[in-house]
């Protein structure tokens, strides 16, 4: 079998805040926009035993988010993923900032990621991503959707810590280092 | 709207004896055990231009079977290709594949009517001179026999396209209509073979436009097409298709979007056959400078961006890669030998894999 073990390169964008702030399992995980990269965060995770619990639409009326001690928001709009689960942009922003709030009102750590690199940059998963960016904890972001500095920017403005990696297979190494795994 | 129609029937009947004939060039190598007829599965498609040759590479050790589709649209050559290079090369040690190359004979047997690519592409294979096919997205219109509707309509479902002529476009019309017309037939063939067979998974190789910005007529800057460098995926799919893509990444440096079938655009393979047979559905897209309308000129072999060589080596690493990441979900898959990795293609070009 053969995967997946290359040598992996991860920057840490705001060395001086990221050693700060350490993530605790159980997780939950769900996607911000419909798109498969929360899927991809799961298929990382089973790599290094994260424990967690997945669910493409997770809100606040069909979960008791208490339960859980870190969300990860998995950006990526996806105009194929918002028609399969039936909903618009609208709505799926709406659940996310929902379970967001309530997620900080229980003590709950947020995580705003992006997995798919610059292919899920664009107007929809920006936008996504502003609206969570008042709640985030933490941005795990594939370098090349930082390009322009987008992300780092609102990394520095909320002074939380950003963590970048090369390809979608190395954040198991951000996500190893800050769940102590 | 009357004489329209008149004038089709007429010309339908003065051109039949002169219809698009097409058999492609395939060198198959000791890995193909049988050759048949998709009609063999279907069989009021035989002795028409909708029936296609089946390579069957059958290891006689139980194991999974998949399916490999090039040509669904015959302009998309990288699949067409990919699939030419895996019945020349490749030895299945477990399990068994079956390939369609040329998934609709019909769209290969004329001229890709949007662009100007030739219709045959002359190219340098190991025995010598030989040629690829670049031929048009949907079935020859001659070979319909029935006017292109005004508007598309699914026939198992309300979805409906304004584009009438995507009737003819074979990646619309699963799971097919066995008294349909011949496009819909084709997609009920391919269906009953898949069923016949009990295929666990398959592949359907396609190309897209490139992901290069441009500037329109007016000035405006537009974006390339989101469709390249993508695996979609049936929703049953998905975790399978997000570990290859990973490995693909991970090993090659080649970046690729994982999408999910949306079931609200019905025809496509990726959907339809896995909810019509059980057989978990993939559907590829490489970069085709040849389907950027915008572009003036372009190479659809030796573009410096996008490469045949780069298009097929990444087509067959996907193959290579879903059959690592089924055996890592499923538990066991299909096993071959000689099928090139993404890297050996860069090294040694396509043609190489050629006989």
């Amino acid at each position: 079998m053969l995967i997946i073990t290359c040598v992996a390169f991860v920057g840490f964008a705001v060395n001086e805040t990221e050693e700060g702030l350490i993530l605790k399992e159980p997780v939950a995980v769900t996607s911000a926009g419909q798109s498969p990269g929360a899927l991809q965060f799961t298929v990382v995770a089973k790599m290094i035993k994260l424990e967690y619990t997945f669910e493409k639409l997770l809100s606040v009326d069909s979960i008791d988010i208490s339960q859980f001690k870190t969300l990860v928001l998995v950006v990526g709009a996806s105009g194929k993923g918002l028609g399969a689960a039936n909903i618009d942009i609208e709505a799926e922003i709406l659940r996310v900032k929902s379970l967001a709030e309530a997620a900080k009102e229980n003590g709950l750590k947020v995580v705003v990621c992006n997995l798919e690199g610059e292919s899920r940059r664009g107007p929809s998963s920006d936008r996504i991503v502003t609206e969570l960016a008042p709640f985030a904890d933490a941005y795990f972001v594939k370098s090349d959707a930082d390009q322009d500095g987008f992300f780092t920017a609102l990394s520095e403005e909320a002074e939380v810590p950003m963590a970048t990696f090369e390809k979608t297979v190395d954040l198991k190494d951000v996500l190893a280092k800050y769940f102590g795994k | 709207m009357k004489i329209k129609a008149i004038f089709f029937i007429v010309l339908l009947f003065t051109s039949a004896a002169f219809g698009s004939f097409l058999r492609p060039d395939i060198r198959p190598g000791y890995g193909v055990t049988d050759i048949g007829w998709l009609s063999d599965y279907f069989s009021p498609i035989r002795n028409t231009n909708m029936d296609t040759p089946v390579y069957f590479m059958d290891s006689g050790v139980e194991g999974p079977t998949f399916v490999l589709m090039g040509g669904t649209h015959a302009r998309e050559i990288s699949g067409t290709t990919a699939a030419i290079v895996f019945i020349e090369n490749v030895i299945v040690t477990k399990g068994k594949v079956i390939v369609i190359p040329f998934s609709n004979l019909s769209a290969a047997s004329i001229k890709d009517e949007t662009g100007h690519a030739p219709h045959f592409i002359a190219i340098e294979g190991k025995s010598g001179p030989r040629f690829l096919v670049y031929g048009d997205r949907r079935t020859d219109p001659l070979d319909q026999g029935v006017p292109d509707p005004e508007i598309f309509k699914h026939a198992q479902s309300d979805f409906t396209l304004e584009d009438g002529a995507e009737a003819r476009n074979l990646n619309r019309q699963y799971p097919g209509v066995a008294d349909g017309n011949p496009t819909q037939q084709l997609a009920y063939a391919i269906i009953q073979l898949i069923d016949t067979e009990n295929v666990d998974f398959n592949l359907d190789m396609h190309e897209s436009g490139t992901p290069d910005s441009y500037i329109d007529s007016e000035g405006n800057e537009r974006s390339g097409s989101s469709l390249a460098y993508t695996l979609v995926c049936h929703p049953d799919a998905l975790e399978i298709g997000a570990v290859a893509i990973m490995e693909i990444e991970a090993y090659y440096g080649v970046s690729m979007k994982l999408e999910e079938s949306n079931r609200a655009f019905r025809g496509l393979s990726h959907l339809e056959i896995r909810d019509a047979t059980g057989s978990l559905s993939f559907l590829s897209e490489t970069p085709n400078p040849g389907q950027d309308n915008w572009r003036d000129k372009y190479d659809v072999i030796d573009d410096p961006d996008y490469p045949l060589t780069h298009r097929v080596g990444l087509q067959l690493q996907i193959i290579k890669s879903l059959f690592s990441a089924y055996e890592m979900m499923i538990g066991e898959t299909v096993e071959v030998e000689n099928l090139p990795t993404y890297e050996e293609v860069m090294q040694n070009g396509i043609f190489s894999f050629l006989n």
